[in-house]
């Protein structure tokens, strides 16, 4: 006995009291346990303390039977341990009197199960009453229900290493028919890789040959695969819950209405560990769209068997960030790298993979997938089961969500998938995995993207054309936020070098960028001709161009293209005022661009180039807005639009080169309309040319800029010089930039 | 090898900039897959080769031991695609033995089982079958067989083989192959014979052991108009019998044609679409030595179009309406399916190439 105590024995076991010498050890908690002495020498009258005197002082052998005292001294601790838990000395006082036997067995339980701790459970104290349960006589009932409290407490107790210690001695009790589910859970909640030897497992399997594979067994048997999986195989049938039962231990409403009381909270979460094992006991019909499951890897260990110095954690260990972060340098990869995208701390970890075999193998994976539920489609009517590949599809969006970058596999399957697709099935997945790609070089992207979207497009409904605007925005949007990030990163003025390889590469992006646009306004001008204009679709284009105006100054790159004709005409004709307006502020922001970028090429030596013909095409562009919106001067030579002169008049239009002002024009009609009878509510009949004179324009600007056109607002400040007041509307100037 | 294992997670040697090192490693990286793979041609347009070598008689039998040859030959084998091996060592195999038998007796009875175990009650081993690579670039072929063992039986009783497999890489595209990190072993083709439980257990040990996948592969139309002209092709040397293929007629209710033509018939017609093809050629460019034993998809078109126009003179039915689903000679048999039977291992080579071939066109990257 004294041998088996020095085992798990405190360091300064000279102190006489039992109650003492959980003050051993953990040198963390000495200061207050000092601080706790103070206090109860103050307190040496509280029955409590006596109570607890007495059960550390009393002689062994002393009556049970009619002993008021014990009663007397229990009631009192049962008191103080049902509204405000025992401190850890107390805990540590009445586990060894419980387990020493010292007045029988008969009190015994009944100290067990008062046994709530306020704060923690001294290690020492468990490993003690472990001790006792090797060599005590106690009723094996009595062994149970410790066990069951030591699981209860699990994760109050302060430290686990002299547990772990002990881990054999533990272990062999698991012969123990009726301790055996119990033991195992908490085995299960020791083990480390060095617990898992082979006799262990032998001995486990024998005791699999003869109760049968008990879920408790096979839980634990589970835990060494996953840490020597070249020792046990096994494979565990779905329905696996519920392994270790210990969920209606008798302390646990006590134990949670203490620390409520005490307003601590001690998750005990080795109680609920089974419990939320996944139940996945649906069968899948198409199992490769499932994600793997996670385990270690069988060949890697034995490989590195060699070098087993380096402590590896499984993945599968890995139960929180905290953890993670603490073990981010010496985690092991899974067997199957697929069920790292399983959750979303996996995901954490899957970013800070480096390895190029490792990402070949989830892209393996991923693009297996793939090709299998929408190329291959072996077993018919696998499109049917959409919701499986809903599902999948959305799971990996919100994947490429997280981790700000695609998948190989992925792209690879979309430029084989574009060339299959109806366009219909799983539109916005689709389309939100396309809006991922990375930047495609400019020779390839014709016969990747280019040629399935286009045939697509001019195919498909209207929505369809909208999303897939909407995707090419995200698309050119991710392009470009990968290009500022990376530019910065790097320090990298781009405008210098011009020979360096560097610039090559920049130059590279240039052209895919440059081909993107160039392909999206294509695709706006025929898109918009077929579907007269519809204004959906020219908002979902405008969204575009949005984009594509503010490149250099948003992301710092040096490219400004303009929108093609078969855009700028519609939106600028268009019927509704918001299409207008937003033209009107694309065109702003071009000028702004635009001038910014000269300035820079001003600055330095070796600018960057930015074509005349580019200059050209937004002058002209602003020389259109200005003369249609502002100087009625719609069909002048020289403007985009031109008819002959006999043809205009042959529409009856009265005052064509009028009808695209800010007053006629379709979208701001209704407006001018407004105006002329809040400026003139007496006036019978309405004269909008009046709104032509200087003071009534000016207001109605005024007016048309409160209701929010703000692009309009901007695009009249910085082109046109105004002085309202000076005189009429011939003083109207043009300021746009020459060159 | 170690070193490469443990160190999957780079620590940032500095600053954050450390492991994106610069605009263009990164435009590299972000480039992606079609520059990785190098497969800048045809990525979406990858098809079988158009022309491939006449089979040749191969003295197989000096290269490849006769009972290897002996398990290859004698079965129908179900065909799958496996995506590259991760960490597959063909010095590993008696511990894959152990490990797979391991598995399927945990599978089996639902227990487990420790690996070392001796006495599992199926026995999986591997073997490597030496002397199938082909080009430089081949693993060698894998086979697999499990043995079972009855309680019953006495201690010197024969095991049984109740299941077999291989995996293999004949002549495989050297691009692919070099293209993948040298911890990957490229074994796209699997074919299995044997109970389905036993086939699927293989195939998951093979999923979590070396991570990769099985995808169920068929031999499409072209491919099996391949091997039936290249099988014609081996008349003179060896006789194939008969040249018998099924054709599935899409009416209502559906329609099966067998269709048998004599083997000197069918070497006739061969050799006349050969002669016609080589004039042709002939005539373009004078390079008859080399163009001896390449044959062109062409000639095969041609071949196929005159059996089918002959089946028409007779039955008024025209073939090109339906799908051929099955080609059979004496030298083996292919259904579309994917299942295959290689009846005489002279000419397994051509025929194993072509397959290696469908197996790549299906990986994934």
């Amino acid at each position: 006995m004294a041998a088996k105590l020095s085992l798990s024995g405190p360091s300064d076991s000279d102190t006489s009291s039992p109650s003492d010498q959980s003050v051993s050890g953990r040198s963390v908690n000495r200061s207050l346990r000092i601080a706790e002495k103070e206090r109860r020498k103050n307190e040496a009258e509280d029955p409590f303390v006596l109570a607890l005197k007495y059960f550390s002082d009393v002689e062994p052998g002393t009556p049970v039977n009619g002993n008021d005292q014990l009663e007397r001294n229990l009631v009192c601790v049962e008191k103080v341990a049902y509204s405000k838990g025992l401190h850890p000395e107390a805990i540590s006082i009445m586990l060894e009197f419980a387990m020493s036997l010292r007045m029988g067995s008969s009190p015994c339980v009944r100290v067990l199960k008062c046994l709530i701790p306020s704060s923690v459970v001294p290690q020492e104290a468990v490993v003690r009453a472990v001790v006792w349960l090797g060599i005590g006589k106690i009723p094996i009932s009595t062994q149970v229900l410790f066990i069951k409290w030591v699981l209860t407490v699990f994760d109050m107790i302060d430290a686990k290493d002299q547990l772990r210690a002990i881990y054999g001695f533990i272990f062999s009790f698991v012969t123990e028919e009726n301790l055996c589910p119990f033991i195992c859970h908490l085995l299960y909640l020791l083990t480390r890789k060095e617990s898992v030897r082979v006799f262990r497992v032998r001995k486990l399997l024998e005791l699999q040959s003869k109760v049968g594979r008990q879920p408790f067994l096979m839980h634990l048997l589970s835990l060494y695969k996953v840490f020597c999986p070249e020792l046990v195989t096994l494979s565990i049938p779905s329905p696996m819950k519920n392994a270790f039962r210990n969920h209606n231990s008798p302390w646990k409403s006590a134990l949670l209405a203490v620390q409520k009381r005490n307003g601590s909270q001690v998750s005990s979460s080795s109680l609920s560990l089974t419990a939320k094992d996944k139940t996945n006991s649906r069968k899948r019909k198409h199992c490769h769209l499932e994600v793997p499951a996670l385990n270690s890897a069988v060949n890697k260990q034995a490989q590195t068997d060699s070098c087993s110095s380096r402590k590896v954690v499984p993945l599968v260990q890995i139960h929180s960030f905290a953890q993670l972060l603490e073990n981010m340098h010496r985690i092991e990869l899974p067997a199957q790298m697929g069920s790292l995208l399983g959750s979303s701390l996996t995901l954490q970890f899957l970013d800070c993979v480096q390895d190029e075999s490792a990402l070949l193998r989830l892209n393996s994976w991923l693009g297996y997938a793939l090709h299998e539920e929408f190329l291959f489609c072996n077993d018919a009517g696998s499109f049917q089961n959409s919701e499986e590949a809903l599902q999948f599809l959305e799971k990996l969006l919100s994947t490429l969500h997280f981790r700000q970058e695609g998948f190989s596999s992925i792209e690879v399957f979309l430029y084989k998938f574009l060339n299959a697709w109806d366009g219909s099935l799983l539109r916005p997945q689709i389309l939100g995995l396309m809006s991922n790609i990375p930047v495609v070089t400019s020779s390839q992207i014709g016969q990747f993207l280019f040629e399935p979207l286009m045939q697509l497009f001019f195919t498909s409904s209207l929505f369809f054309k909208c999303g897939l605007m909407e995707c090419l925005n995200n698309m050119l949007l991710k392009w470009l936020t990968w290009h500022s990030v990376y530019a910065l990163e790097d320090d990298l003025d781009i405008s210098l070098n011009s020979h360096t390889s560097i610039n090559i590469t920049l130059s590279g992006f240039k052209d895919s960028v440059m081909e993107l646009v160039h392909f999206v306004g294509r695709l706006a001008t025929v898109g918009l001709q077929l579907e007269g204009c519809h204004s959906l679709l020219l908002s979902f284009i405008l969204d575009f161009y949005e984009t594509v105006c503010d490149m250099f100054l948003k992301y710092g790159l040096p490219l400004v293209v303009m929108p093609p004709p078969g855009v700028f005409y519609p939106a600028l004709f268009a019927a509704d005022p918001v299409s207008v307006d937003r033209l009107a502020y694309i065109m702003y922001r071009y000028k702004v661009n635009l001038t910014s970028a000269k300035r820079q090429e001003k600055l330095k030596e070796q600018a960057f180039h930015i074509s005349r013909q580019t200059f050209h095409e937004f002058n002209h562009y602003v020389v259109v807005m200005v003369n249609c919106l502002w100087n009625s001067k719609m069909f002048h030579q020289g403007m985009g639009v031109q008819l002959g002169e006999e043809v205009l008049l042959k529409s009856n239009v009265p005052q064509y080169s009028n009808s695209f002002d800010l007053i006629h024009h379709p979208a701001f009609l209704s407006y001018a309309v407004d105006f002329h009878q809040k400026c003139w509510p007496g006036r019978k009949d309405m004269d909008l040319n009046s709104i032509k004179h200087s003071k009534p324009w000016r207001w109605y600007l005024e007016y048309l800029f409160t209701q929010g056109y703000d692009g309009l607002k901007q695009f009249v400040q910085s082109n046109i010089s105004w002085q309202p007041i000076a005189g009429d509307g011939g003083s109207d100037d043009l300021a746009t930039q020459q060159r | 090898m170690e070193q490469k294992q443990t160190s999957v997670v780079k620590t940032p040697r500095n600053s954050d900039g450390a492991q994106r090192s610069s605009y263009r490693q990164s435009y590299r990286s972000y480039v992606g897959a079609v520059s990785r793979l190098g497969l800048t041609s045809a990525l979406t347009a990858r098809r079988l080769n158009t022309s491939r070598r006449a089979p040749r008689a191969h003295n197989i039998t000096d290269k490849v031991s006769p009972e290897h040859l002996a398990v290859l030959v004698k079965k129908e084998w179900q065909l799958s695609y496996v995506t590259p091996l991760f960490q597959f060592r063909h010095t590993q195999l008696k511990r894959y033995s152990q490990q797979l038998s391991a598995f399927i007796a945990a599978e089996r009875q639902g227990v487990a089982v420790e690996v070392e175990e001796p006495q599992h009650s199926f026995k999986a081993s591997f073997s490597v079958v030496h002397g199938m690579a082909e080009a430089e670039e081949d693993a060698e072929t894998i086979l697999i067989q499990v043995h079972s063992k009855h309680h019953f039986s006495r201690r010197d009783d024969p095991e049984k083989c109740v299941w077999s497999g291989w995996l293999a890489c004949i002549n495989g595209s050297p691009e692919y192959i070099r293209s993948l990190p040298k911890d990957f072993i490229c074994l796209p083709l699997f074919g299995s014979s044997g109970g389905d439980p036993l086939t699927s257990s293989v195939k998951s040990w093979f999923q979590q052991t070396f991570d990769c996948c099985f995808g169920s592969l068929e031999i499409n139309h072209t491919s099996l108009q391949w091997l039936g002209s290249l099988w014609t092709n081996c008349q003179p040397e060896s006789n194939i019998q008969h040249l018998k293929m099924i054709w599935a007629v899409p009416v209502v209710p559906p329609l099966q044609i067998t269709y048998t033509v004599n083997p000197q018939d069918a070497w006739e017609l061969w050799t006349c679409v050969r002669k016609d093809a080589q004039v042709e050629k002939e005539g373009e460019e004078e390079e008859e030595e080399e163009e001896e034993g390449i044959i062109d998809i062409e000639e095969v078109n041609m071949f196929m179009q005159e059996l089918k126009s002959h089946f028409y003179r007779h039955f008024k039915l025209d073939l090109s309406a339906g799908n051929l689903v099955q080609v059979s000679t004496a030298l083996g048999s292919a259904k579309t399916s994917g299942r295959i039977k290689i009846s005489n291992s002279r000419y397994m080579i051509s025929t194993l190439t072509l397959l290696t071939e469908c197996a790549l066109l299906k990986m994934p990257v």
